[in-house]
């Protein structure tokens, strides 16, 4: 412990990079690190009527919705200055925001409606494919907040631990014991991020493949003509030890599979974390693990993480992107279909 | 806004903007491209073998990092008795705290108008040993074959292990025949051979021979150097002076403990053995003559040692970053680093990678100049897997943004 003035350690004022400041904003502004608004998020959910309270609280932290914005927010930052992508991704942030602030509507306009759609529907079809297996769930709709996931990857500590107890507390309102996430990064915030900030729960929180394989005698065998390959998400892979439930859901449904190179917890990382920072090599990267993937001579890559999922595609031609799809679109399309 | 925050953020704008614009040009770099996805597969390949061959590694990488773990909280301890063993073996021992006083201990040894003919060390790129020494007026030769096409491209390391990874020996011919003048052909061997001709007459007019070291043990002041091509072993023997230059993290208590560490260190580095292994204790001597103890028999006369800090001691004394100090350099987890598949040392300053970027922020820099390399982290965690001492690179990086943005200092 410091006790004089001179052992405390030295403090600064320091200016992030905007891109990192942009990210932080929208998630303290607006719940969300593209400042998209809750009833956006929640859109897919109106046709299922889930209830707000319940044991196993539903929870998408509104990852998959928010990729195809993703996308549109970093080709705007680097359409700026084409002679130096990585520059403007660090510095042009600011022209984005103009006098106003944030406009998302201007930033968004070119996304397609298809797209929104698509990734939507991958929270649609993940509820109904748990409910398919017997699970009930329950949903905050509207008041669903991000967990923060950006917030502690990027290193804004002190505003997660503020920001996740305002997540905690629609957590909490929904009375559940159970926390089922989607996407990994979410799982491993909440298990072990909010902890480490004073933001103490006794929630189980558990991964979407989790569930799934806890229930894998109930999963169809299936007439899969082609195969696939996994793409093990570092996130899930790693912290969360999820490695060989995936497979034991396609041997339970007969679906043939082929192993990559690096696998399991030797996976190649997709490279979706630089995406904000360094676009150009991040895509590069993920190049790399579709080739990677594609040498085992399977039909379809099946990722199990929404940032795997977009950045993987990112590197796919535009025309070939059925290559590709989310383990909750495979499962959908093959067991509730 | 303050002036220093001004200062500060421009400071930080500029090493963003300059750094993105590396990494940029490395990832279109052919030569970067062609050259990385070899080694990495030769690697792979090689490991696989050799762990095979050598099953007991991974068990005895174990006992290494308990041997690693209480080195470094005995580091005092092990400091002083070592420098004591240095000084019972007739040799002499400097401590420096920082990298100015390294460099200012090693020049008052070899003073101006020498010839020093240096071995590889990654510790010589931190402090610029090289480029101090040529501005006192001395004449440097890097005899690690890597270092050399460095030293005449005027070039950085990409890797710690393979320096010139990044340059094929088409560019390797045209380096040679500009400086040999005369016609080198871009053929492997006959690059070597220019060298080892060259180097020869280098070794044995030079005044003093460097080298750093890959494991010292305490107790008796050995020092532990694994190489391959056989210049270490000449420039620590034929030179009259031999001085090592080496950092305090590559102390552990006893001679078998660093046996230990020896053995881990080159076979992760892809070796099932390596073709030397130098232990040195300090001058050469010899009683033959009416067993008289006469120092300077074939090798060198006078021997120095200077261990340096230099960010260490603050690095080991914090508790999130103290087994970043159990490093052994071995270099497996740049090949399993898909930044540096990509990217080669353009990820990293003088250390490169996770980990480098982690010794850069306490050795060579401080966290605000190594935050872009902060950000090129994928986090993904491969480098663990592969890592003997399975440090937790991803975690420390975690750590690293966090007191970044918390506006904390490490200078």
């Amino acid at each position: 412990m410091a006790t004089s003035p001179i052992d405390m350690p030295q403090k600064v004022e320091r200016k992030m990079p905007p891109v990192l400041e942009l990210i932080r904003g929208n998630i303290i502004k607006h719940g969300n690190p593209l400042a998209l608004k809750g009833s956006e998020i929640s859109a897919w959910a109106k046709e299922l009527n889930l209830p707000k309270t319940g044991n196993l609280l539903f929870y998408t932290g509104g990852e998959y919705q928010l990729l195809p914005f993703i996308d549109s927010l970093v080709k705007t930052m680097t359409v700026m200055d084409s002679n130096s992508k990585g520059f403007s991704m660090l510095m042009g942030v600011r022209n984005i925001l103009g006098k106003t602030g944030f406009a998302p509507e201007k930033i968004y306009a070119s996304v397609l409606a298809q797209d929104k759609e698509r990734f939507n529907e991958v929270s649609l079809k993940a509820a109904r494919i748990l409910q398919s297996l017997g699970y009930d769930l329950c949903y905050s709709g509207e008041d669903e907040l991000y967990s923060g996931a950006l917030l502690y990857e990027l290193g804004y500590w002190e505003d997660l631990a503020s920001y996740g107890q305002k997540v905690m507390e629609v957590f909490k309102s929904s009375k559940a014991k159970t926390i089922v996430c989607l996407s990994p990064h979410a799982a491993e915030v909440i298990k072990f991020a909010y902890p480490k900030m004073g933001i103490n729960h006794d929630l189980e929180v558990k991964t979407f493949v989790e569930l799934v394989w806890e229930q894998r005698d109930k999963l169809p065998k299936v007439n899969f003509n082609k195969s696939v390959v996994i793409h093990d998400s570092c996130r899930l892979a790693r912290e969360m030890g999820v490695t060989e439930e995936l497979r034991d859901i396609l041997n339970s449904m007969n679906v043939e599979f082929k192993e990559p190179l690096r696998k399991g917890t030797w996976t190649t990382c997709c490279g979706g974390p630089n995406k904000f920072m360094f676009p150009e090599l991040s895509q590069t990267i993920a190049g790399g693990r579709v080739s990677e993937l594609q040498s085992t001579g399977a039909d379809l890559i099946l990722t199990s993480c929404p940032y795997c999922l977009s950045a993987l595609e990112g590197a796919i031609d535009k025309n070939n992107r059925d290559i590709i799809a989310d383990f909750i679109e495979f499962l959908y399309k093959e067991i509730v279909e | 806004m303050s002036v220093q925050k001004e200062n500060r953020s421009k400071t930080m704008q500029k090493e963003f903007s300059e750094y993105s614009k590396e990494v940029d040009r490395a990832q279109h770099d052919e030569n970067i491209r062609k050259a990385i996805s070899r080694a990495v597969k030769a690697y792979r390949e090689t490991t696989e073998k050799t762990m095979k061959s050598y099953p007991h590694t991974p068990e005895m990488a174990a006992e290494v990092r308990e041997i690693k773990r209480q080195s470094v909280e005995q580091r005092e301890e092990l400091v002083a008795q070592a420098m004591e063993a240095v000084e019972n073996n007739k040799g002499k021992a400097f401590f420096a705290k920082d990298k100015h006083e390294a460099l200012v201990i090693a020049s008052e040894i070899i003073g101006t108008g020498k010839t020093i003919v240096k071995g590889k060390s990654m510790l010589g790129e931190e402090i610029h040993i090289r480029e101090y020494l040529e501005e006192k007026g001395n004449t440097v030769w890097e005899t690690d074959l890597g270092e050399f096409i460095l030293q005449l491209k005027k070039d950085r390391p990409m890797h710690i292990l393979s320096p010139a990874i990044h340059v094929p020996r088409e560019k390797v011919a045209e380096i040679f025949t500009d400086f040999f003048e005369k016609e080198i052909e871009p053929d492997i061997a006959k690059e070597v051979a220019v060298v080892r001709e060259f180097m020869r007459e280098k070794y044995f007019t030079a005044d003093v021979g460097m080298s750093s070291a890959n494991v010292v043990a305490a107790d008796t002041g050995a020092f532990v150097i694994i190489e391959n091509e056989g210049n270490v072993r000449l420039c620590t023997a034929a030179p009259p002076i031999h001085i090592i230059i080496v950092g305090t993290e590559k102390l552990v208590p006893t001679f078998q403990d660093a046996m230990k560490v020896t053995e881990v260190t080159w076979r992760y580095a892809q070796y099932p053995v390596p073709a030397y292994v130098n232990i040195i204790t300090g001058p050469s001597k010899t009683g033959d003559i009416e067993k008289v103890t006469t120092y300077g028999a074939h090798g060198p006369k006078e021997f120095y040692v200077i261990f340096v800090d230099n960010g260490r001691s603050d690095m080991e004394a914090d508790d999130d970053f103290k087994q970043a100090s159990h490093c052994l350099r071995c270099g497996g987890c740049m090949y399993e680093c898909p930044v540096f598949q990509i990217t080669a040392g353009t990820f990293g300053e003088t250390y490169l990678g996770g980990i480098g970027t982690i010794w850069n922020v306490f050795t060579s820099g401080g966290l605000e100049a190594t935050s872009p390399q902060l950000y090129t982290c994928l986090r993904c965690g491969r480098c663990v897997e592969r890592c003997p001492m399975q440090i937790d690179v991803p975690n420390m990086i975690l750590e690293l943004r966090k007191r970044l943005a918390a506006g904390e200092v490490i200078e």
